[in-house]
């Protein structure tokens, strides 16, 4: 390449800011034609946030985009795609009850005038969509069958099809993996192969640290919203960007376990199976303890949690034992009465009632317990809930305060809250700090210790690498359903991730 | 110029924080209620008095039997468009359970149990099968009413039993019966929603049904239990229909569906479920009795009053669309 030809894409001093938080400063990020760029970072790295600014989502506040060597300014998603700049998102969206050739042109459907009439050109886009999925390599899928007739993969490969159809320049792709098999996967790459012989550019976002080593001709780093490092593929090693990802930075957001305080065994699994998510999963948590799972999307950990507390119905496969006793998730309550608590990922949607106060959310799990006779006794409620308001610290004009109007951090402490009464002995948490500020971490995390140094057994199931190593006196690795690593003390983010990474598959292919 | 659009959006800010006070759907209610009185008595001398308020107060019970009973219904995220049909069915059913030799109060169980029967396929459809309660209810109102007409054939069979008609005429202390079962009714209501375990179900099933589920609080089952509910409200509304007009008429009762569905939302229930008040559909259901009673004491055509009610609606349901903004939804 001529050192005089201007980077595809070159991204310099890029700064955006929410509300007064900085979430990118001063990042540089620049792409070759025909390069394929790894953007790696863990969660609330600024990953997202850089790519959607590149693809015109949102407005930066700071820094140039040019593409060729031409300044640009997108204002929309439109004007991104229209220069060629394409995003495949994480999670797949296709019209299932359209053809093939109609997800490749519906965003630019080609039309022809007939009787004077404009109407789409059925055959042109029958044909073009041919020639591209040709070019992509895959001829074999029928422009003329429904979407929903295909494979997730097959799928995939229309979207990139559909993302090559404006001719694009850029394509990024974020975790376009996470819902295939290995051998689907390898398609993946062999269409990304493909881009890079048409000079295509391709930003290649995921978590497999294998993967991102196959296919990336150089890998940029970002944490904290700025850049941690940038290599090139074949010099760098696994360890090195590791270490970037991460940094030294955690220890002194968690407080450390107390093994004095460790006691009975509370929950042991053996053997529990989900068919086509979870395989021969066993373990166990003590009283005292907190048990960390760390898994990427779609390793299982979103679905290990709802099997235990029976919010996935009956249990198909395996043995647990709660509490010394044999007990069969079946139900929500099932798990309740068992003695589970069980905090959901998504809170907005699975957790907090936003229109009842904050005294009625931490009273509805275990309501019959403040009913004196047939009523609901307000007082018994109330008392309950300022107890709660004060142990765990949580922010709040009072128990009357209606659950929306609290910030993120505080609503978990609420669906914490409901679940601190007697009976229950293991709390299971999924992701127990999404989506809430660092300060609110660090107290959630040490009231979590509080918990189990009181004697709760803590299960925390999480996609944060850093949170899981930090929190947990123990932890699991899952990776595509089974328990690819256990670390019976302290295990550092870089053991954790370097466990999922070193899934065979990935090395051998 | 930048200090107009200031105050403007400060007065915005205003009024969008007012409105996204709890209380603010039910006190702007209070407040219209308070201004329709005023108005109609000062145009009308026939308006302010204990005659005509008690009037109003009965002619409003049927549909507010209804409208009580659909308020929890629609918080927990139901909707029940077959309500009123069941009341066009209920005098039928009496009348012809009657007809064929049962003594009229074993008639009046009997059609309670049908009622019940069509709220628990109501309910069932709707969480079982999970279909969309607009869908499966406005089925049902077809096939409710329909049968109403099948049965009779069309025609509006009489029901003159001192016993039974006193239900629709009578009058306890001077109070009209179906009032006292109207306001029994409301504040049983509100009794069970604010002050038992199953209230606060209904809250969070509408509020949030799959956080509810997720901590064990059983969900379909308060939901079809509402239905069952609802399917009963409309049942007593068709005896007291029945009773006050001496005869069951298979369509009498469907034209107020609408005022029924009208009622709970102007009260401030919100269609998304989660949030609402068995006083705000009180006050909807006065106020839509008075503007009707107000409009016809000064010779409104009827036809105008259907337009008035539309209005009345609209602007409710933009009000209630804004206080949802004005919550951060």
């Amino acid at each position: 390449m001529n050192a005089s030809n201007p980077p595809r894409l070159l991204m310099q001093g890029i700064g955006k800011a929410f509300g007064g938080v900085p979430v990118l400063s001063d990042v540089q990020f620049s792409v070759e034609a025909g390069e394929v760029v790894a953007l790696l970072g863990s969660n609330g790295a600024g990953k997202s946030t850089l790519m959607k600014i590149l693809t015109g989502l949102y407005t930066r506040d700071a820094g140039t985009i040019a593409i060729d060597g031409k300044p640009v300014s997108f204002a929309s998603p439109g004007e991104a795609i229209a220069v060629g700049v394409r995003l495949l998102p994480q999670e797949i969206s296709v019209m299932p009850d359209m053809t093939v050739a109609e997800n490749i042109f519906v965003g630019d459907l080609p039309m022809k005038k007939s009787f004077g009439f404009r109407s789409v050109d059925d055959d042109r886009m029958r044909v073009r969509s041919r020639e591209l999925l040709d070019q992509l390599g895959f001829g074999s899928i029928d422009p003329n069958t429904l979407m929903k007739h295909l494979s997730v993969a097959e799928q995939r490969i229309v979207e990139i099809a559909r993302a090559l159809a404006g001719q694009a320049r850029i394509l990024i792709m974020d975790e376009p993996t996470a819902a295939l098999t290995e051998q689907e996967a390898q398609l993946i790459f062999k269409i990304i192969r493909r881009l890079k012989a048409q000079s295509v550019s391709v930003v290649y976002i995921s978590h497999y640290l294998s993967e991102v080593f196959d296919i990336s001709d150089s890998i940029v780093v970002l944490r904290d919203g700025r850049n941690a490092g940038t290599f090139a593929t074949a010099a760098t090693s696994q360890a090195d960007v590791l270490s970037a990802m991460l940094g030294n930075t955690v220890g002194d957001l968690y407080s450390a376990g107390d093994a004095s305080k460790v006691g009975a065994e509370i929950l042991s699994v053996e053997n529990l199976g989900v068919p086509g998510k979870l395989e021969a999963i066993g373990f166990s948590v003590r009283a005292g303890e907190i048990l960390g799972v760390f898994g990427l999307v779609g390793s299982g950990i979103e679905v290990l949690g709802r099997a235990l507390y029976g919010a996935l119905g009956q249990l198909k496969s395996g043995t647990v034992r709660l509490g010394g006793q044999s007990y069969r998730p079946s139900s929500p309550r099932s798990g309740k009465l068992a003695g589970i608590g069980f905090v959901a990922a998504e809170r907005k949607k699975e957790g907090i009632i936003a229109d009842l106060t904050v005294r009625e959310n931490m009273a509805l799990t275990f309501q019959e317990r403040y009913e004196r006779g047939l009523f609901v006794s307000q007082a018994a409620e109330s008392e309950n809930a300022i107890k709660w308001i004060e142990a765990l610290g949580i922010r709040t004009r009072g128990p009357e305060q209606k659950l929306r109007t609290l910030s993120g951090g505080n609503q978990q402490k609420v669906c914490i809250a409901r679940w601190l009464v007697e009976g229950v002995q293991l709390l299971i948490l999924e992701e127990p700090t999404r989506g809430v500020d660092v300060g609110a971490r660090k107290e959630i995390y040490g009231k979590l210790r509080e918990l189990a140094d009181r004697g709760f057994a803590v299960l925390v199931l999480s996609s944060d690498v850093e949170e899981v190593a930090g929190i947990g006196d123990r932890t699991l690795v899952l990776d595509r359903g089974r328990v690819v690593g256990r670390f019976d003390a302290g295990a550092t983010p870089a053991a954790l991730m370097a466990a999922t990474s070193d899934d065979p598959a990935f090395s051998d292919a | 110029m930048a200090a107009v659009i200031d105050t403007r959006s400060a007065g915005r800010r205003r009024m969008t924080s007012l409105l996204g006070k709890p209380w603010s759907g039910v006190a702007v209610l209070l407040v219209f209620y308070i201004g329709l009185i005023l108005v109609f008595s000062v145009l009308s001398p026939f308006f302010l008095s204990v005659r005509n308020m008690l009037s109003i107060g009965s002619n409003v019970a049927f549909v507010g039997l209804m409208a009580a009973t659909g308020t929890p219904l629609i918080i927990a995220g139901g909707l029940d468009l077959s309500v009123a049909a069941i009341a066009g069915l209920t005098g039928v059913v009496i009348s012809i359970l009657h007809g064929g030799g049962l003594n009229i109060w074993v008639a009046v169980i009997g059609s309670l149990v049908v009622a019940a029967l069509i709220g628990i396929v109501n309910g069932l459809f709707t969480t079982r099968l999970r279909l969309n309660p607009l869908i499966v209810t406005l089925g049902m109102m077809s096939i409710v009413s329909g049968l109403s007409l099948v049965m009779t054939g069309g025609l509006t069979r009489p029901m003159m039993f001192p016993g039974f008609n006193v239900i629709g005429q009578g009058r306890l202390a001077g109070i009209p019966i179906p009032l006292i079962l109207m306001v029994l009714t409301f504040v049983a209501l509100w009794i069970v929603l604010t002050r038992t375990r199953f209230g606060r179900f209904v809250y969070a099933s509408g509020g949030n049904a799959e956080a509810a589920r997720l901590i064990g609080i059983p969900v379909e089952r308060t939901i079809i239990v509402l239905y069952v509910l609802s399917a009963l409200s409309g049942a007593v509304a068709g005896i007291v229909l029945a009773a006050m007009l001496g005869a069951a008429a298979p369509n009498a009762a469907s034209q107020y569906l609408l005022t029924v569905i009208a009622a709970i939302i102007l009260g401030g229930t919100s269609l998304n479920g989660g949030r609402g008040s068995v006083w705000g559909t009180l006050l909807a259901i006065l106020i839509l009795g008075t503007l009707n009673n107000g409009l016809t004491l000064l010779n409104v055509s009827s036809f105008w009053q259907d337009v008035t009610r539309g209005v009345v609606l609209m602007l409710a349901v933009s009000l209630d669309q804004i206080r949802s903004r004005a919550l951060g939804d």
